[in-house]
């Protein structure tokens, strides 16, 4: 009987491959997350995506103390292992297919519908739980649902979200939102549209900080035209594209981490730029504006620790 | 005190807060004069001679180590180093940069008191004078009269050099001036030859002066605007005074223009024209010349007011002709009708609409040239305004080039016209309000130079229809000196507003200070509390929104405060330009910027000079999008 299911399975000793219609993924176990996506043969990770909560700080961050405050966020930024991993196929659960469950299955296994969760604790006192739960469908597309149990005992967060740092240099990015850098306390003067953007562009603040951000997106469309792989030689552009699922998301797209952005004094310090780091975030803490030394930004904008965010987003190639 | 007749120059006045303005002429209106209306057109006056360009330079560390008699006539400079007029010492190589807030920049260097505030024996002798924090620029700049200037009395204009500076023309002693940002300007006549001429210029990078400008900003020093020969022609108008006045319905109006002459004044005439902004004339008359008085008046039954939506200005145009009837000077001047008051609901109206005040805080920057600023500078600040909803600037803190004026003016700008005065060095410390040792305060000693400031100021710039409000300063707390200043506007201008914030910090002399309630920062609630609570002036926010680094978030709530109040008037954000300096990056070779702490300069408050709107290069910040947004909505 010929296989009618639109997803091939490898159950690997250490990872669980996917391959979808134009599309591959590889989901690691002892990586702790999404270790490889492929697109028509284009590599779109440097290391898996991770949940993310820092921003690197701003002028009124540091001004009002925000930073101390939260600075548990940073280092669950930086360093998160996950804790359980579950794997559904076709919506049944199935035991972690780590080896030797792993012998069960043989060259030819097909699903429909792939789902693998990851579920992290937060380094940060006291830890709470941040799940991911990336689900490939008959058609390829990857949702992504990212999770934060809300925890009364935490700091409020800078943002949440997830960061993917991709492999070389975007030639640039479209998007469907507003224009402009745009903030929750900083967007009614942004312009819904559609939007070019060449390059990465740094917002130059003199003392390099969070930037770039883009509120209220329906989709953001990387564009690169380079791999890191010897034998790839095309320059012809692809693309990668991430929409919203039941929500707007926010995101940026820079040539740096919010570490590297926050470990500069001035722009010319920022390393030689050579990847992309596109954070699709479901909650961005606003920056404020009253003064730079002590004002806090509206309560109403903050991202208070003690309440759930859940959001999910779509990846696919184009 | 105000010094004439003074024959040599004394370095102690660098310690005496009293001497302040030696041999210097009388401040005036900011008018130009032409030999023709040819020569309006070409806007090139054959009574000016620019003395801006190269200029012989030596730097001293300090004043022990100036050099000697560099200003006689027959001195050799030949050696000396080749500086640029108009330039910053500090652009040129020879000083440090530095930026600091609000400490005085000799912060753990030195301790200084200003004089007097200590006992009434304290006079600061030497304090400036022979202190090793000090250094000097000696100016050296060789010159022949052109021929539009030859056989007249001549002046010599600096416009702007910081901090203070005695001038000498052939080794004659000139006078001695302070107020870094006004033009001052000493008489040659007596002095001038027809062949080589030598104007030397001394200038000193601290004075008593610098207690009264301690300007949030890059501290720099030298002759920094333009260096100019003025002839004044037989009779010549030394200033002149255009009140134009709107009448009560707002359809009509009077238009008074005043004068001080000079020189032959015996069957001198004046013509005085008056044209639409389509050319069309609409007033002649033609008066003799007094010393002192009142050139014409005239009633238009049907006027054209100025506001930024229509910044309709008529042309005036005054011409002296001598006793023969040749035309000796033509002088234009462009001015508006407006009115602005404050009304029975304790409103500020201009021209009988509610005022919204949707302003910036603007510094004169260029980050390859600092405080040096060209004129397609402030053409592409005020069309960045325009474009950008923003209506009016408040020059923070200290008058700007005239040029920006004449701006302000066209294109309809609310102007805060500012004194420069800021002393929060004398009263801010550690956060806390401690004016123990504050200047001016109320000391006699303080007095008559901060009164000087607010004379250059008000003379200067009186004919500018954009100017709504004087200032009196910034942060320099309160006392009867600063009452005294806004006495003297109140007496010199019922036209205009005065405002004040620091008086903030003195309740007691809320009655003799300010129009307005002005506050800097207030949150949206303190505002709104101000305002509920029985408000005795209206409420002017004359530094809001800090748009340092990535900030900017909130404006609405201050916008929400628009519609609900009235006495609400609007406020200005801080602020237009960050203040950094283009330098060639060490490591990569590219121009990068940088800012307080990155010369070695200490103590510094680094990266809170990086405030403005725009970035240093004159790029916009993301957020401007929102103050174009807001700023249109109302």
């Amino acid at each position: 009987m010929g296989n009618t299911k639109a997803l091939q399975i490898v159950y690997g000793d250490g990872t669980l491959g996917v391959t979808g219609p134009d599309c591959h993924y590889i989901f690691s176990y002892s990586r702790g997350g999404l270790e490889s996506l492929v697109v028509s043969g284009k590599e779109w990770l440097y290391r898996e995506p991770k949940p993310t909560f820092w921003r690197a700080t701003t002028d009124n961050d540091r001004g009002n103390g925000f930073s101390r405050k939260s600075l548990q966020w940073l280092g669950a930024d930086m360093f998160i292992d996950v804790a359980k991993i579950e794997v559904q196929i076709d919506e049944r659960p199935i035991t972690l297919p780590v080896a030797p469950i792993n012998n069960q299955y043989g060259p030819e296994e097909f699903a429909d519908r792939v789902q693998i969760t990851y579920f992290y604790k937060t380094a940060t006192v006291p830890a709470t739980a941040v799940s991911v739960q990336y689900t490939v469908t008959a058609t390829g597309q990857l949702r992504v649902q990212a999770s934060y149990l809300g925890n009364a005992d935490l700091p409020d967060l800078p943002v949440f979200g997830m960061r993917f740092v991709i492999p070389t240099l975007a030639t640039g990015y479209e998007y469907a939102g507003l224009s402009g850098e745009t903030y929750p306390d900083r967007l009614i003067g942004g312009k819904p549209g559609t939007y070019h953007v060449t390059g990465l562009p740094v917002t130059p603040y003199l003392v390099p900080q969070d930037c770039g951000m883009h509120m209220q997106t329906k989709w953001l469309k990387v564009i690169r035209n380079t791999t890191k792989n010897n034998a790839d030689h095309s320059q012809v552009p692809f693309s990668l594209k991430f929409s919203q699922g039941g929500a707007p998301f926010a995101f940026s797209a820079l040539p740096y981490t919010a570490e590297e952005l926050e470990n500069a004094t001035h722009q010319e310090e920022l390393p030689v730029p050579r990847r992309t780091v596109v954070s699709i975030l479901g909650a961005v803490r606003s920056v404020g504006g009253i003064d730079s030394w002590g004002a806090d930004v509206d309560p109403a904008y903050h991202i208070p620790a003690d309440q759930d965010i859940l959001f999910d987003f779509v990846i696919e190639g184009v | 005190m105000v010094q004439n007749n003074v024959s040599q120059a004394d370095i102690n006045w660098l310690d005496d807060p009293q001497v302040f303005r030696v041999n210097a002429l009388p401040a005036h209106s900011d008018h130009a004069w032409y030999r023709s209306t040819n020569e309006i057109a070409a806007n090139k006056s054959s009574y000016v001679q620019r003395l801006n360009g190269h200029c012989q330079f030596a730097y001293a560390k300090d004043p022990s180590q100036r050099v000697p008699d560099f200003y006689q006539a027959d001195f050799d400079t030949r050696n000396w180093d080749d500086i640029q007029v108009p330039g910053l010492i500090e652009f040129a190589g020879y000083h440090k940069f530095h930026y600091i807030n609000t400490l005085y920049p000799w912060e753990g260097h030195i301790f200084r008191r200003p004089a007097y505030t200590m006992a009434p024996t304290q006079n600061g002798a030497g304090q400036f004078s022979q202190a090793p924090d000090n250094p000097v620029g000696q100016y050296v700049k060789h010159f022949k009269l052109a021929a539009g200037l030859l056989d007249q009395t001549v002046r010599v204009r600096f416009e702007g050099v910081q901090t203070a500076m005695y001038v000498w023309l052939n080794g004659h002693f000139l006078g001695y001036a302070e107020d870094s940002f006004t033009p001052h300007e000493f008489d040659l006549t007596p002095y001038l030859t027809t062949e080589d001429n030598v104007l030397a210029v001394e200038v000193f990078n601290a004075s008593t002066a610098s207690f009264l400008e301690d300007q949030d900003m890059f501290r720099f020093f030298g002759i920094f605007r333009d260096v100019s020969l003025l002839a004044q022609p037989a009779a010549h108008l030394e200033d002149i005074h255009i009140q134009p006045q709107v009448a009560t319905d707002f359809k009509g109006g009077t238009l008074t223009v005043d004068a001080k002459a000079s020189g032959t004044l015996s069957g001198a005439k004046a013509l005085i024209e008056v044209w639409d902004v389509s050319g069309k004339p609409i007033f002649e008359t033609t008066t003799t010349l007094p010393a002192q008085g009142t050139l014409a008046q005239t009633t238009f039954k049907s006027i054209h007011l100025w506001d930024n939506l229509n910044a309709y200005l008529y042309h005036l145009q005054i011409t002296v002709l001598g006793k023969g009837g040749q035309v000796l000077e033509v002088i234009p001047y462009d001015f508006g009708f407006r009115r602005i008051e404050i009304n029975q609901d304790k409103v500020i109206i201009l021209n009988n609409q509610r005022l919204i005040i949707k302003g910036v805080n603007r510094h004169e920057w260029n980050a390859a040239s600092g405080r040096a600023i060209t004129k397609a500078d402030m053409r592409q600040d005020v069309a960045t305004m325009r474009a950008n909803n923003i209506n009016a600037v408040r020059t923070c803190h200290y008058p700007d080039q005239l040029p920006w004026y004449d701006l302000c003016d066209q294109q309809g700008i609310y102007v805060m016209a500012e004194n420069n005065l800021e002393s929060h060095g004398t009263w801010q410390k550690l956060g806390a309000v401690e004016p123990s040792d504050n200047v001016p305060g109320s000391l006699p000693q303080w007095l008559d130079a901060v009164l000087d400031r607010a004379q250059n100021n008000y003379e200067l710039l009186k004919n500018h229809t954009s100017i709504l409000f004087w200032s009196l300063g910034n942060e320099s707390y309160a006392g009867d000196d600063i009452a005294a200043m806004n006495a003297y506007y109140k007496k010199m201008d019922a036209s205009r507003l005065v405002h004040y914030e620091g008086v903030f910090h003195r309740p007691d002399y809320k009655a003799k200070i300010s129009d307005v309630e002005s506050r800097m920062y207030a949150t949206p609630a303190e505002i709104e509390a101000y305002l509920k609570d029985n408000p005795k002036k209206p409420f002017v926010l004359c530094e809001y929104m800090h748009s340092m680094g990535n900030s900017v978030g909130g404006i609405k709530a201050y916008m929400d405060l628009l519609d609900k109040y009235p006495m609400f008037q609007g406020g200005f954000i801080w602020d237009f330009i960050d203040q950094a300096i283009a330098v060639k990056d060490e490591v990569t070779g590219r121009t990068v910027l940088r800012y307080g702490g990155d010369f070695d300069d200490r103590p510094s408050d680094y990266e809170f000079s990086g405030d403005g709107l725009l970035f240093a290069d004159r790029t916009e910040k993301p957020a401007m999008q929102e103050v174009r947004y807001y700023y249109g909505k109302y």
